[in-house]
């Protein structure tokens, strides 16, 4: 007899409607992708972004009849979280930063974004390219993030943020020459 | 970490928190085509007053006027209806876009179905006539556009200073015929051996002609050309030609008539 099959996102999401319990196994699946994801496009202490994380729950749960079965159930999620993180900082007249990201994390966005060898980049480097990202429109930075971080497909991140495949393609490499720009304009010669 | 999902189904269950009814989704999605389907409709009937106006004008006067063709064309262009097919485009696409999954449609995709859905419902309107009602209940409505915005084929077709007159024949004599303009205004209207009469053109008391020509003298009106008020003639009529049937027939199988 082999093991019985987890269940799929779709089905959960049936059953949570009836019944919460099954609702903790998705928040299970998912709260590090989200948690790290919030931490990610926002600028807080891990206690406002768990106060957060629930919230996004919260409102995945009260939303679970208008989730659309041909998307990703984690597009769907990351799109909730999206939209929360928005409304957060909009509601708070603040600005979402990254440099809440890791060290790891940083390596991996710059060079993804840039053409440059991970083994040439001393931390003064890092550092001054750091500052670049950081003064990315939020739009750019998010769409890197989730481009090179969070390594979602095109089509993943055309779901999450609702712009057309077109416009997301654009984004990542206008986000992409506006750092090169960004770098250039501040003598950044780590190459 | 674990906490968060403890304390979320606590709160769920605490709060009594549910989802919201399935219904509130179906009717939010199903609004937006509702609307989208509605502007799609006033873009099709606006496309079918711009089809009416269009289609009824004769495009080649232009080489009676000594005019280019675009010089003579640009002032026949319904602007108005127009300017509303691209208003209701836009709002169509816009609305398009935030349908569910509006935003995986391409820009090229959403303005062929909004625009080929929006051409084939004014070409059905237009084929039961709901254009030229249309334009009838905005003049009436609104006095403005029927003087100034509306260049329909009466007011191309009454300009007697330009060469251009219409009306119903009153009476026919051997050289030539007396007409009631558009505006009631009686014309005498003198033909030669030079006057092309289209070969459907029925050259009787009551019927409704077109004449290409020159203004005389006040009530004077010499025809170089006579049409059937519908289209260009060039095809046979069904009624005799009143002694205007015995006229030669040119090169290009129209009739010359008068004496």
């Amino acid at each position: 007899m082999g093991e019985k099959e987890p269940k799929k996102d779709a089905e959960l999401v049936e059953l949570s409607k009836s019944d919460p319990e099954s609702f903790g196994f998705l928040m299970e699946r998912y709260e590090s992708q989200l948690f790290h994801y919030i931490r990610r496009i926002g600028q807080l202490s891990k206690e406002d972004t768990e106060d957060i994380l629930q919230e996004v729950f919260i409102k995945i749960y009260k939303n679970l009849n208008g989730y659309n079965e041909s998307l990703k159930f984690s597009s769907w999620a990351y799109r909730i979280a999206h939209n929360h993180v928005i409304d957060h900082f909009r509601r708070a007249n603040a600005r979402p930063k990254t440099n809440s990201l890791e060290d790891e994390e940083w390596e991996r966005l710059i060079s993804s974004s840039v053409r440059i060898d991970k083994a040439i980049m001393d931390k003064d480097c890092i550092e001054r390219i750091k500052s670049c990202i950081q003064e990315l429109p939020m739009k750019y930075r998010e769409i890197l993030i989730l481009r090179f971080i969070e390594e979602k497909d095109y089509e993943e991140i055309m779901d999450i943020l609702k712009k057309p495949k077109g416009s997301v393609a654009t984004l990542v490499s206008r986000g992409k020459e506006m750092l090169v720009r960004n770098m250039k304009e501040k003598n950044i010669n780590c190459f | 970490m674990d906490d968060i999902v403890k304390s979320t189904i606590e709160k769920i269950r605490n709060e009594h928190i549910s989802p919201e009814p399935r219904w509130k989704y179906l009717a939010r999605k199903y609004f937006a085509w509702i609307v989208f389907a509605a502007i799609i409709f006033l873009g099709a009937a606006s496309f079918s007053a711009a089809y009416y106006l269009v289609s009824g004008l004769d495009w080649d006067l232009y080489r009676f006027s000594h005019r280019s063709f675009l010089s003579f064309a640009i002032p026949l262009i319904p602007y108005f209806w127009i300017l509303l097919i691209g208003a209701f485009l836009a709002i169509a696409l816009a609305d398009m876009r935030k349908t569910e999954n509006g935003y995986r449609y391409g820009l090229g995709k959403m303005i062929i179905i909004a625009a080929g859905s929006l051409i084939a419902i004014g070409a059905v309107f237009s084929l039961i006539g709901f254009g030229g009602r249309l334009n009838s209940l905005v003049a009436k409505s609104f006095p403005y556009y029927g003087s100034h915005m509306m260049m329909t084929k009466e007011t191309q077709w009454m300009q007697p200073d330009s060469g251009f007159l219409a009306g119903t024949i009153i009476s026919v004599s051997s050289n030539g015929m007396t007409l009631v303009d558009l505006n009631s205004r009686r014309w005498d209207i003198a033909t030669d051996s030079n006057t092309l009469v289209r070969p459907a053109v029925d050259v009787l008391q009551g019927e409704m002609i077109k004449v290409i020509g020159k203004k005389q003298d006040a009530g004077l009106f010499h025809a170089n050309e006579i049409r059937p008020w519908s289209g260009m003639g060039m095809m046979s009529g069904q009624g005799g030609r009143n002694g205007y049937g015995g006229g030669i027939m040119n090169g290009q199988g129209m009739m010359r008539g008068g004496k």
